[in-house]
Formats: C-alpha cells, structure tokens, sequence
C-alpha cells in the first residue's frame, strides 16, 4: 500500500490520486482533476489556442509593462472560493483580460488599463428559446465599447436545476440591436441541434469592456424551450428576406417597421432598373397586413459620378400571391439611378 | 422649445421646436456655421449638445445642408444656391450627431435645417399608418402649380408634408410666391428648404432654396436659376411641430 501524506488538513500541497492541494494566500485550495465531458467545440480550440499564445506573449512585455500589470492585479480580485477573495497574479490578470478582448477581435494590451472599471450587468426582459429561434429581448442597451457575451447549454431535462456548469460561448462580444439578441444561427452553429420543446436551457450573459477587456457579473438564468416565440418577431424588409430568384434593384436594404410610431424607417441603396426611375425587391414571403400601403423617404444620389443629389422617393408595400414586394418610385429633385435611401417616412 | 448647451464645431447656441414621445422625437431647428473654424475642422462629426431628450438613441434620420451662392453679371445677378442632405441621429439623451461631409467646406456660411423625426425600432409595435390628406394650394389664378404628390398626414403635435411643385405662369416667375395650403393647421411656422432645380455651377447638388411656412401660407422670394428645369423636380419634404406642445 502506498504511504501518501493527507492532503485533508492545512500545511500540505501536492497530488493524490486525483485530488490536489496547494496553498494560495494562506488558504488550502483542493482541486479534484475533472475531465472533459463532451466533444470539444471549434471555439473551445480556438479560445485555448488563444490562451496559449496569451500566456506566451507574457514573457515578451518590458519590466515595467509587467510591473504595471502587477500593480492593477493587485486592485483586482480573483474568482472568490468559500468566502475568502481571492488573488490574482498580473499575468493571470493580463491573460484574462486579453483572452476576453481577444474573444471580442480585439488586439493585444499590452499595457495594462488605468485601472479597474465597473462593468454593468446585462439587464434583460426575456429569453426566447425555440426551435426556430434563441434571442434575448428587452435588453437594456450599453452603448460601446460594451459587448454582450452569451453562454448558453444544449437542452437539457427539465428537472435539472443547476446546468450552467455545460454552457459554451454562444457569442463572444455582440452589439444588442435595439435591445435584441438574436443569436439563432450563432446557437445552431455552436450547439449543432435546435433547441427541442420542453428541454431546458441554461444560460449566463455579461458585458465585456472591449477596450479594457474587463467583464462584468454574470448573469444566470435558465428557461424550457417552447413550441412558438413568446412575441412576435420584427418586421423589417433585410437583404435576407429577399426572394433570390428575382431582379432585385437594390445592392443593400433594412426597411425597418418596428417603430412602433407613425413611421417606418427607409434604408436602402437603389439601383433603378430598365430605364424606369423606381427599383423593385422582392420577398421571398408576405408582410403583415399592417404595413402594406404607401410610404416615403428622402433619398441621396451616390453614383460613381460623384452626384448627391437630395431626391423624394413614394414607396409601394404590397403583397401579391403570397409574396411582398415594395417600390421605391422616384419623386422630387433629380434622378439618379443609384441612390441611398435614409431616414423616416411616414405610411398611409 | 430648448436651446442646446453646446456644440463641437463652432455654431453658437441652436433653438429646437420640439415634440418628444416616449419612442420618438420631432425637431425643427435652422442655424448656421462656419466650416473655416478651427473646431468644426478637428471635429470628425458634428455633435450638438441638449437638455435630455425623451430617447437615449434613434435611428438615422436625415437633415438639410443648404449653402447660398450668387453670381453677378453684366446682365444682372443670378441665384446658385444649393445643398443635399446629410445622416443624424439621436446619440444618446444629450447629444444629436450630424455626419461630416466635405462636399460645401468651400461654399460657406452653411445652413442646416433639422425638420426630422427620429425614430427608434424594436418598439413592440408595427408601423402606425396615418392619413394622407391632399393639399389645396392656392394661388391668385393658380399662377402657381403642384403635382398629386402634395399632401400632409397630420398628427396632433407634428405634420409631415411634402409639396411638389409642378409648374408656374411665366409672368410670376420672378415674383414672391406666396400660395394658401388650405388643409394646413395654422399653428406651423418654419424655414423650409425646396429642394431640386437645375444648378448650372454645381450640378453634382442641385439647387436648394428656402420658403417660409406660416399661418397656412408658404412664401418665397430667391430661387436657384434652373428652379423650373425639366426633370429637376423642386420638393419639400419636411416634419413639422405645431406650436401646440407647450
């Protein structure tokens, strides 16, 4: 039998079986080994490949650069364990804090930031799992260098009430658009299934400080997967909504109908088409009734010649056997073919 | 109204008409800058400071850029007036941003007109469809034409028009205009641009002038010189605040 010292009391670091000690600050940390469970995900691989790189770069600073990363660690807290704060290093401090910055596509700091920074909590009114589509809503808003990082699991059985240990980064830094969150494609890519009714998924969101790469509380909530979105989704009119198979006269387009106010809001660059001053696109599905009729907006030229300039432009939303199309029909001012659309208009 | 608390590029103090709902903001406003001064040169977007607004950030709306320009020959003088119109929104609750664009840094003093409702999205709500009321505009035997596509939609605190002008009898082609637009309400007074017109000395823009709305009677006196060329459609496009949101 072999003679193993007990790591179970205070004084004693080392490894046994799969159980290890080591003292940190005064206090006895016990790890047991875990091991992975699952297939390793691309963005697991590329995160430790960037990790890596990140510790290695390290060693690169100058004395004083590393001297200041001493000095912020030493007003930066570690992950907390039984009460105690923990410490950090300033090379742990700076890994941290690149590796999130790198998530988010931003270069490496290698001085350290001022100082600290208060990250504020991501605030939400609802998470809308279903298998057509995972979004968060009701964000409240942080303008940049703010970026909402998601972490989210597969679905799990409804009984489990602790899975945020198997959540994976869904989106590394996004910007919220107007409040939402939608990360179906992101979910679907990452997690490789939709989301199937009655399941659970676990989810954790906080902001990340881009320019500092500091990240704020994060936030846990769960929520069972439903057979239809708890809202309606926004109508708007995107390249994405177009009906491929058709001349669409536009080279860009996000006509935007949730204003919730007597306007829409109008973008689009125009490309005109046979001669006629107005350009056509086409969906590939029907809007609702309410947003069909007649619209305007204000238009600027933007051709190779170099002209800008200001046009009116009527627009026609109509739906006809079971698609939508809309017109923009030249109006006031001179007409240039291409031409930026921008800006509110009303609807009648 | 308010008057903003400052500005990044030089333009003094700006009054604003305004009407300010939970989920969007109308505002007028018309002032004047210098695109020689030293801060509207280091300035990479031009930002006006305000009392808070009902919105934290809008979607892109768009404003007028007008300068004025005369030309003097032996004959007389002629009008080359133009503009465009450049990008704002709503940054956030202090600050309305206007794009920066170069194209008249030479053509100053610049004028802006802000007649802009900048909305924002994700609202819960679709679209509100309001209703498109023609506009009467008359004149002393209809010296002075519209096209159909003349109309309001009225709302309780702001209107939105856009007046398309069509033709004008010879002998008044000079004159002040001064035309009735019957279904206006009376409580709009504003500096609209008339965009369009032929611009002989800067084609690439366009003409721009300016009318005057007030007590349901728009007026104007300078014109670009090309006003009525064929295919150069002069409009107003504008939303306006009534003097009814006190």
């Amino acid at each position: 039998m072999q003679a193993l010292p007990s790591i179970a009391f205070g004084g004693f670091s080392g490894s046994a079986k799969g159980v290890t000690a080591r003292q940190v600050a005064g206090r006895t940390i016990l790890s047991v080994k875990s091991w992975p469970t699952g297939q390793t995900t691309n963005a697991q691989v590329a995160r430790r490949t960037s990790m890596s790189k990140i510790s290695k770069s390290w060693k690169l600073l100058s004395n004083d650069q590393m001297r200041e990363w001493d000095r912020l660690a030493e007003h930066t807290s570690g992950q907390s364990a039984f009460g105690q704060k923990a410490e950090i290093s300033g090379m742990n401090l700076y890994i941290r804090l690149n590796v999130n910055r790198a998530m988010a596509g931003e270069a490496l700091l290698s001085s350290a930031p001022a100082g600290t920074v208060a990250v504020p909590n991501v605030e939400y009114s609802q998470i809308a799992v279903t298998p057509e589509l995972v979004a968060i809503t009701g964000i409240k808003h942080q303008a940049s260098p703010y970026k909402l990082v998601v972490k989210m699991s597969a679905g799990q059985s409804a009984g489990i009430s602790n899975g945020w240990s198997k959540t994976v980064i869904i989106t590394p830094g996004i910007e919220d658009d107007w409040g939402e969150a939608d990360v179906t494609t992101l979910y679907l890519k990452t997690i490789g299934v939709e989301p199937v009714p009655g399941q659970k998924v676990f989810v954790e969101s906080y902001w990340m400080d881009t320019s500092t790469g500091f990240s704020g509380q994060p936030v846990q909530d769960s929520v069972i997967v439903t057979g239809e979105a708890p809202h309606g989704r926004r109508v708007r009119v995107t390249m994405d909504t177009l009906d491929p198979t058709e001349d669409n006269n536009v080279t860009a387009i996000d006509v935007d109908f949730s204003t919730g106010a007597p306007v829409a809001q109008f973008n689009a660059v125009c490309l005109g088409h046979s001669n006629v001053a107005s350009s056509i696109v086409y969906l590939d599905r029907e809007l609702p009734t309410e947003v069909i009729g007649t619209g305007i907006c204000l238009g600027r030229a933007n051709g190779p010649d170099g002209k800008i300039v200001a046009q009116s432009y009527m627009v026609w939303v109509r739906n006809y056997y079971g698609k939508a199309d809309m017109t923009f029909a030249h109006r006031g001012g001179y007409y240039v073919a291409k031409t930026e659309c921008f800006g509110a208009g009303v609807m009648y | 109204m308010f008057n903003s608390t400052g500005n990044n590029f030089g333009a003094g103090q700006i009054s604003f008409k305004d009407y300010q709902a939970s989920n969007y903001v109308v505002l007028n406003s018309k002032f004047s800058f210098d695109p020689t001064n030293a801060d509207y040169q280091a300035c990479e977007q031009l930002e006006i400071y305000v009392p808070d607004l009902s919105i934290d950030r809008s979607a892109v709306g768009a404003v007028f850029i007008r300068f004025v320009e005369d030309q003097h020959w032996s004959w007389g003088d002629s009008v080359y007036d133009g503009g465009s119109i450049l990008k704002s929104w709503v940054k956030d609750k202090n600050t309305i941003v206007i794009e920066k664009q170069p194209w008249f840094d030479q053509n100053g003093p610049l004028i802006i007109y802000i007649l802009t409702l900048y909305p924002q999205l994700n609202q819960g709500g679709n679209t509100i469809k309001g209703t498109q009321q023609r506009l009467t505009m008359t004149t002393p035997d209809n010296y002075l034409r519209f096209g159909y596509e003349t109309f309001m939609v009225e709302f309780e605190h702001w209107v939105f028009i856009h007046l398309f002008f069509s033709g004008c009898t010879y002998a008044y082609r000079d004159s002040l205009w001064e035309v009735t637009m019957e279904e206006l309400p009376a409580d709009i007074t504003a500096d609209v641009p008339i965009c369009g017109g032929g611009n002989q000395f800067h084609p690439e823009c366009d003409g721009m002038a300016e009318a005057h709305i007030e007590n349901k009677v728009l007026s104007n006196q300078r014109r670009v010189m090309g006003f009525w060329d064929t295919g150069h459609d002069p409009f107003v496009y504008a939303f306006l605040v009534r003097d009814n949101n006190e």
